[in-house]
Order: C-alpha cells, then structure tokens, then sequence
C-alpha cells in the first residue's frame, strides 16, 4: 500500500486551517491538523475532521447538467439531463453574450471564501462590465463590521488581544468559543486567557457556548444593543469619568468643534476642523504643530458661532441613557449595567503602559467585542458603532489588551498599512491586496440608481444584495427599466443563506431568465439553474488563497503565514478546476486580457509574472507566478507543495498598530449629516420615502420592527439566530458525522424559555409551530433556561429540503425564511436585513 | 496619435468594472489639447457624461474615489503623477473596482 502526507488547507469553512491529509492508494483515509500552522497550531474542529465525508459523498455532481423542465420553483424537479462540458460553455457563453451590450444584466454571487473562486468571480464580472457583484453571503453579518472597522481601527475585522486582555466583554458574538477567524487559534488563545484569570462577560440573548464559558450571562432583549452601550457609556463617561484623555485629544476627532448645525468648524482657508487649545486659549486647525490641549469639553465661541467639542457632545448625548432608562429598553437591570461598566472602566486601566519587545505601549487590558448579532437589525449600524465607541473612549483599539484590527497592516512580501485622509480621519484601511475596502468613510456620493440592488441609495454600505429581492418585484419603482437576466453563482446556497422570506427569493430568481453556477451537491439555489457545473470539493483544489488567512488571521505577535492549497487526491474525472472553468468562460466571451488585467492588480502581479495578454494558462501555471512573484523565484507552487506554507514573524508595530498609524479615529460621524443630506436630495426628486433617522453623527437606539410588534400584533416572542461551531457556514450539513453531532446534542431544536414553554403547556421535545409574519413552520421544542424569555433561540443553517441533500432534508428551521424582506427592515446604512422577528409557537 | 494641424492628441480610453454599465461602452476614442493631462481627460469625461459619471467616480473635486483606478499605456498613474500625468499618444484604462468584501 502506498501512503502518503499531504500538507494542504481546510475547507470546511472559510477560516483555512493547516492540515495534514493521509492518502493511502489514492483515498483519503484521515485528517489531522498541521502543527506547523500559525492559523491552528495543529488543532482541529469536529467539522474539519469530518471534511473527507465531503469527499467521498454519493451524491456529489461530476458532470455539467441542464435543467429541461423549464419551470423553476422552490420544489420543482428541473428534470436534470447530463451534458458535456463544451455544451454547458457554450450555452453559457451564448447566454452571456445576448446580454454583452448592456453587462448590468448580469449578477454574480462571488461568495466562495475558502479559496481563489471568492474573487476570480468578481474579477470575472468585472471584466464583463457588470456592477451586480456580491462578494459577501449573509444577509447581516460583515455589513457593518468591515465598513466600520476599516474607519476605526484600519483592517478588515476585529479581536479582542486575548494575549493581554483581562476583561473582555462579547456582545452578539461567540468569539474564540463557537465562531469567528482563526477559530481554531484563538481558542487556545481563549482557554490560556480564561486560565489567567480574564474575566467573560456574554450579552447575548441566547445562552449558548460563550455564555456557557463565561463568568457572566446577560441575557438582553434582541435590537438594543445600541442601548446598552450607550448606558455603559453612561456610566463610563458621565458617572465614573473613565476615558482616555490623550488619547481622545490627539489620535481621535473628540476635540474637534462643531457647530449649531452639526458640521465641524473650519478654517475658512484651508476648510480643515478647527479645535480649542486650552493652552492658550486659542481656536486652531486640528493639525496645527503648536497644538498642546485640545479642548474636549465647554463652549466656545468663534466668529460669532457657538461650537462645542465633539466629545462635550457625544457625553451629553449619552446622558440620555442612564442604567435606568437602558433597562426598560434592553432589560438587563441597571445595576448590571452599572457594576459591568465599572468593572470593564478598572480593568481598562487607562493611562497604562508595557514594554513588549524593548517597545513602549499603552496597555488597555479590557475591551468590547461584537460581531453578527449586533449587526442584524435595522439600525443595525448604530447598533454596532455604540459598541466601538466604548473601545475608543478607552483608547482600547489596537493596543495590547484593547481590540485588535485583523490584518490592517504588514511588512512582508509587501509593505501595506492603514493611513489618515480626510480631515486628518483614517480613511484608507490597511489590506494586503490592493482592492478596495469597505467603509463607511466618507463614503460615496448619492446619486439616481442604474444599480438594481440600489447600491446608490446607500451611500455608507459596502453590500448591498439584500435588496434584490424588492427591487425585483417592482423594478419601475426605483427608477430601473431593465432586470437581472443572466445570473452566475458560486457552490454556495444564496437561497437559503443570504436573503430572508423565501417565497420572495423564490420570485426574485423566477425573474431571471438564465442562471448558471456551480455545485458540489445539488443544494437548493442550484434548483433554480439552468446549468450547473460541477465543483471540486477542497481536498480536490489548488487555491492561490486559501482561507481568510489574508483577512481575518490571528491577532498579536504570533507569526502570519501564507498558505497555497494543493490538492490531496486528484478531482474525479469529469470535474475541472474552477479557475480553469472561469478562464474558459472570460476566453469565450473575448474578455480574458481584461481578466488577466484584473487579476494582475489584484495579486500585485508584476513582470515577469504577470499574466500576459493573448496567453492561456493553467491553474498550476498561474498559482505558481503568483507564489514566486509574492515570495521569490525558488518559492513557486513546487516550494508550497512540499512544505505547505510560509510563516511571517510580525513585528510590534505590525501587531499592536495603534500608536503607529498616522491618522485620528472617529467618535463623531459628521460625515453621516453630508451624506444624509446628499441622499435626501436623491429621494426627493425620485419621489421615494425615505427613513433619515440613521443619518446621524451620534449613535441613537431605535426599535426594530419586532420590538413593536410583539406588543401589539400578535406576536409574543423574537426570533434570533445563533451558531454552532461545528455547523459553522454550513459547509457539513449533510455530512453524516455532522449530523450525527447536530442529533447528539439537540441541534436541531429551536430554544424556547422554561417558563414560556411551562405558560404554553410545550415540553421538551414537543413539536410546535413556529410561526412567523411571513412563514409558518414545523419546529422541536428545546426547553431551556438558557435563552431570554422574550426569546426564541435558532441555531445552524438547517431546514434543507432538496433531494442532493438527503442526509440534510426536513431537519432543523431555516431561521431566514422567517424574516420579512420589506425596505421597512433594512438598515438604511448597512443594508443589513433585520434578523430579529416577531414570531409566535403553539403546538 | 498627435497630428501637426491640429496639436492634438487621440486617446483611446477603456472603461472597465462598473464603469461599462455607467457610461454605456466599452472604450472610445478621445480627441485632446495637446499637453493635456488624466484631470482633463476626466474634465472632458465629466461634460460627456455628467453627473451620474462625477458621483461614482469622484469622493470630492480633484479626488478619485478609492475603487477607481487609472492606468496610462499600463501604468497606474498613482506611481506617475496622478491626474497631472501628461497624455502622449496613449491607450487610458479607467477600472472601477469591486469593493473585496465578506461577511
């Protein structure tokens, strides 16, 4: 028997961990992770061990298929007939170029994250003309995170510095327990902390694996997170006048005056902030060298206007929030608030410093971390922005202890770095591909849309799918006079996965004429395709990017790393790389130079590697030019196969980039009045109604929907969704040990309080009806105290009913097919569709 | 080209991402002052195709937005002079760039 190891990436979710891969005579017989790599240090999750079941799936797709059945709906057979590869091209090519004089036509799902296909397919469509290019997958989650962590802390995602932190404060998320990049290296991180003695405090309203670990679970009422911020500082600013001086004052706009109207004050010269010096009582532009203290609080007055810090402001603001007030709103009891306030304002220990590495830092062991639940509602920015600020008040954004910026800077193979811009604000994040970032400074100009997402309308937002579905049932009223006709996806389920109220998605894709894409298994988005082409599974695959490594990897000084995934067993015959498949498309069409053009920017492609025009390559070709290009002429793909990936030591400037970056931080969004302004003009002269209570420069709670309507429509209780971390990005469901998991531990349930349950006459294991505005469904009941008792608790990405997926079919809820998809429950600066929902159960 | 009678030079721009959608075509050729630059190039594009090009491609008067790039004969004119970069015989690619994003 010949045996073998082979050093490549997972892909069971979008994280990209080093493993080790045994083949024995050409099968893949086990799985474990590579010690080797910074990305997990040899650690595995339940799903990565399980990826190889993947692999050898029965009902995986190896051959390109038609649908002949020419009506598509969420249970209609397409009547699949196998064809070859050139007729599936062609047609496809055929379709693509009907529509070659007006690309718009066209939209593309990129989301395929644990490798290159992510944006080989936006490069793809881009190269065809068309805007409708959706690099994200979620309807919530990355909608605000990135647009305001490349504004205020410089990359693409945020950690807490679980290395020195003592005090750290998850809301809406399962950091370092059940989620989040890197997962499999900060959970160590996470355990060594917790073993030190870091404090855990879990605001969630379901109690789930991080409230399970933690010291504390606040169970809070969903949509009001802004509320309990903005409490917390409250009491931080007003009541126990913890901030971080200096650093407000110099590396942030807190002193920056402004005006009656909201504006900043400028110099009338040069149109920059003015700021107060306390020094010598005189007003100064921000960046003036003479500057010694910056005013942050009182009211001055300047050629006959009155102006005000911005920090005078955001503290009275704030004022409107006591501990009281926040728990009619949130529900968690004022003295919570109060004591976790204090607590986390020792803790932060302001005015702090440590030497790491002969470097001199400030040291602010304490921080607030938040991901997707704060960001699923409709004010879901403000939402999320509340819980940063109390991180910037405390100096605490990338510093040891504080929240850490992922991947906003580094040295090698190339130098990038986040820097300062308008108004002496950070503007441009750091990111090692010279793309363009989300953010949500300053924004764009609003204009009247050609987009049929809107994307116009949203000045602030980096996505912008989740108005597909509305815009596609009345197209006239935005002001379009076209529609989507061709659409291409990756192997992912959009269906399912990135919109709400299925029945609307379902008449979104009926519109499209043609829609092509590619399947591991025949999910239930494929059952909309025309075509489908099949994918190899990861084990099968070269990736030039392999993971999110180059985008959400481990905080701190722990090395960096680049990876190149290689394949363990070569693709069943009939199965073309993607990259390949992409390239054959873009030749096709006479569009592969500008392709080539793309993708050459993209990966800092210079001579001799660049791609060359009139060429055609092979995916090994390519991977290898970009590995030497990047790494060296002796570090080609040959290099990576052998020895898997490249570890890069950071420095203490690359990991802690704080007292580094030449730029001031937000905690008064001016910008957003501008924009607000902008925006208004558009609407008014379209005729729209639109809802401004978002534009505003400081973070404000408002309800969601649902907060309303359980007290008057009917409904009794919110639905929310949470993660598992071994049906993470739901890469396994139909994998037999994952489910097997899910069935073993009550996965498949839906979490309803004890008491409500005991006032229902429901008990553990009864099946219910869960109904919500818009979809009524079949559910387990799993009683619980864990779970607030307004709430119901909705975990994984389940309620599978297509026929590719037989392991997967009528288990668990499909949580988004319960939320309403109405402009009412957009964010009308993130675009994130609300993901709390009024909802009754019964039996 | 520059021609002796005119003292002008033609231009052949490419516009790419977004852009194709938003102008209506893939290129067009560009009759310019010569001596003229990637601003007056951009100015000339502005009175062609007025606001709904100025909106998506300028964040404010002289500034690119950060997802529009220029390329001058295949050079990015970030590493040559910016929109000051004088125009010769020259082939300009406008690229209008998805934003990379996640979530």
């Amino acid at each position: 028997m010949e045996s073998n190891w082979v050093l490549t990436s997972c892909g069971m979710c979008y994280v990209g961990c080093g493993i080790r891969v045994r083949v024995d005579d050409g099968v893949v017989t086990g799985i474990e992770g590579d010690p080797n790599h910074p990305q997990n240090r040899g650690k595995m999750c339940a799903k990565g061990k399980a990826g190889f079941m993947n692999l050898y799936n029965p009902h995986r797709l190896k051959t390109p298929l038609k649908r002949t059945n020419p009506k598509k709906g969420l249970h209609e057979d397409p009547k699949w007939q196998e064809i070859s590869w050139d007729e599936a091209l062609s047609t496809i090519t055929e379709r693509l170029g009907a529509i070659r004089e007006d690309p718009k036509k066209l939209y593309v799902q990129a989301w395929e994250v644990i490798g290159d296909n992510f944006y080989w397919l936006l490069a793809l469509g881009s190269a065809f003309g068309t805007p409708h290019l959706m690099g994200n997958a979620s309807a919530t989650c990355g909608k605000v995170i990135h647009p305001v962590e490349f504004f205020s802390g410089g990359g693409f995602h945020q950690q807490p510095d679980l290395h020195y932190c003592k005090y750290l404060v998850l809301v809406g998320t399962q950091f370092a327990i059940a989620a989040r990049g890197a997962f499999n290296h900060i959970l160590l991180d996470m355990a060594e902390a917790r073993a030190r003695g870091m404090k855990l405090v879990v605001v969630d309203p379901v109690g789930g694996f991080a409230a399970s670990k933690a010291d504390e679970w606040v169970p809070i009422r969903p949509g009001t997170d802004s509320a309990f911020a903005l409490g917390m500082l409250h009491v931080l600013l007003n009541e126990a006048e913890i901030y971080d001086k200096k650093f407000l004052q110099h590396r942030t706009n807190a002193p920056y005056l402004v005006g009656p109207q909201g504006r900043y004050l400028r110099d009338p010269g040069s149109g920059k902030p003015m700021i107060y010096d306390t020094a010598d009582r005189s007003a100064k532009i921000f960046d003036d060298p003479a500057v010694k203290e910056p005013a942050l609080t009182g009211s001055y007055d300047f050629e006959g206007l009155k102006a005000r810090p911005a920090f005078a402001l955001l503290r009275e603001h704030v004022s409107r929030y006591s501990p009281e007030k926040v728990e009619e709103i949130t529900t968690v009891p004022a003295k919570t608030l109060r004591r976790v306030a204090r607590e986390f304002g020792e803790a932060v220990s302001i005015g702090a410093t440590m030497m790491i590495d002969g470097v001199e830092l400030p040291s602010r062991p304490a921080c607030v971390d938040w991901a997707k639940g704060p960001q699923g509602h409709k004010h879901g920015f403000h939402q999320s922005w509340a819980l940063k600020l109390i991180n910037i008040v405390t100096g605490a954004v990338n510093v040891p202890g504080g929240i850490l910026s992922t991947a906003a800077a580094g040295k090698k193979p190339f130098l990038w770095w986040p820097d300062g811009g308008t108004d002496g604000l950070l503007e441009d994040g750091g990111h090692i591909l010279p793309l363009p970032h989300p953010k949500a400074f300053p924004g764009r100009t609003p204009t009247r849309p050609i987009r049929m997402d809107l994307a116009e309308l949203f000045p602030l937002a980096p996505h912008f799918h989740t108005l597909l579905p509305i815009t596609s049932e009345d197209p006239g009223r935005w002001g379009l006079d076209y529609r989507i006709e061709v659409m291409l996806h990756a192997p992912t389920n959009s269906l399912l996965g990135s919109f709400g109220d299925l029945k609307k998605v379902e008449r979104f894709y009926q519109t499209i004429p043609f829609i092509f894409g590619f399947a591991i298994e025949i999910n239930e988005t494929n059952l909309f395709d025309d075509i489908v082409l099949p994918f190899p599974t990861y084990l099968e695959r070269y990736d030039f990017v392999a993971g999110t490594g180059l985008l959400i990897p481990h905080c701190g000084k722990d090395d960096w790393f680049w990876q190149v995934r290689q394949p363990a067993v070569a693709p069943p015959e009939g199965i073309r790389y993607p990259q390949e498949v992409i390239m054959e498309i873009a030749a096709r069409l006479g569009i592969l130079d500008d392709f080539y053009r793309l993708i050459n920017h993209a990966f800092r492609m210079k001579e001799p590697y660049a791609l060359e025009a009139g060429r055609r390559y092979s995916v090994t070709e390519v991977i290898d030019r970009m590995a030497r290009c990047w790494f060296g002429e002796d570090r080609g793909l040959p290099w990576f196969q052998e020895n898997g990936l490249v570890r890069i030591p950071r420095d203490v400037e690359e990991a802690y980039i704080g007292p580094f970056i030449d730029a001031r931080l937000p905690v008064y969004l001016e910008h957003f009045l501008q924009r607000g302004e902008e925006l208004k003009e558009v609407t008014d002269k379209m005729g729209l109604e639109w809802d401004f209570s978002d534009y505003v420069p400081l973070p404000e709670w408002l309800p969601c929907p649902a907060y309303d309507a359980v007290k008057h429509d009917g409904f009794d209780l919110i639905a929310v969704h949470f993660k598992f971390p071994y049906v993470y990005g739901s890469y396994g469901n139909d994998n037999p040990w994952i489910d097997e998991l899910c069935e073993n531990t009550g996965a498949y349930g839906v979490l309803i309080h004890s008491d409500v349950a005991k006032a229902k006459g429901i008990a553990d294991g009864d099946e219910v009806w869960l109904e919500s505005p818009v979809e009524k469904v079949r559910a387990k009941a799993k009683v619980t105290q864990c779970i607030h008792p307004q709430v119901v608790g909705i975990g994984g990405h389940f309620g599978h009913w297509a026929p590719g997926m037989p392991i997967a079919q009528g288990k668990g809820v499909n949580f988004n097919a319960l939320l309403p998809t109405e402009m009412e429950r957009i964010d009308k600066i993130s675009t994130a569709l609300d993901h709390c929902v009024e909802v009754r159960v019964y039996k | 080209m520059m021609t002796e009678e005119t003292s002008t030079v033609a231009v052949r721009v490419k516009f790419m991402g977004d852009l194709r959608a938003v102008i209506g075509k893939r290129d067009e050729t560009m009759t310019l002052p010569q001596g003229s630059t990637v601003g007056d190039l951009f100015a000339s594009l502005c009175r062609s195709y007025g606001e709904p090009f100025v909106s998506r491609v300028f964040s404010k008067a002289g500034a690119l937005q950060h997802y529009v790039l220029v390329f001058v004969n295949g050079e990015n004119i970030k590493e040559a002079g910016g929109l000051g970069r004088r125009l010769e015989e020259s082939e300009v690619e406008i690229i209008m760039l998805p934003m990379f994003e996640g979530g």
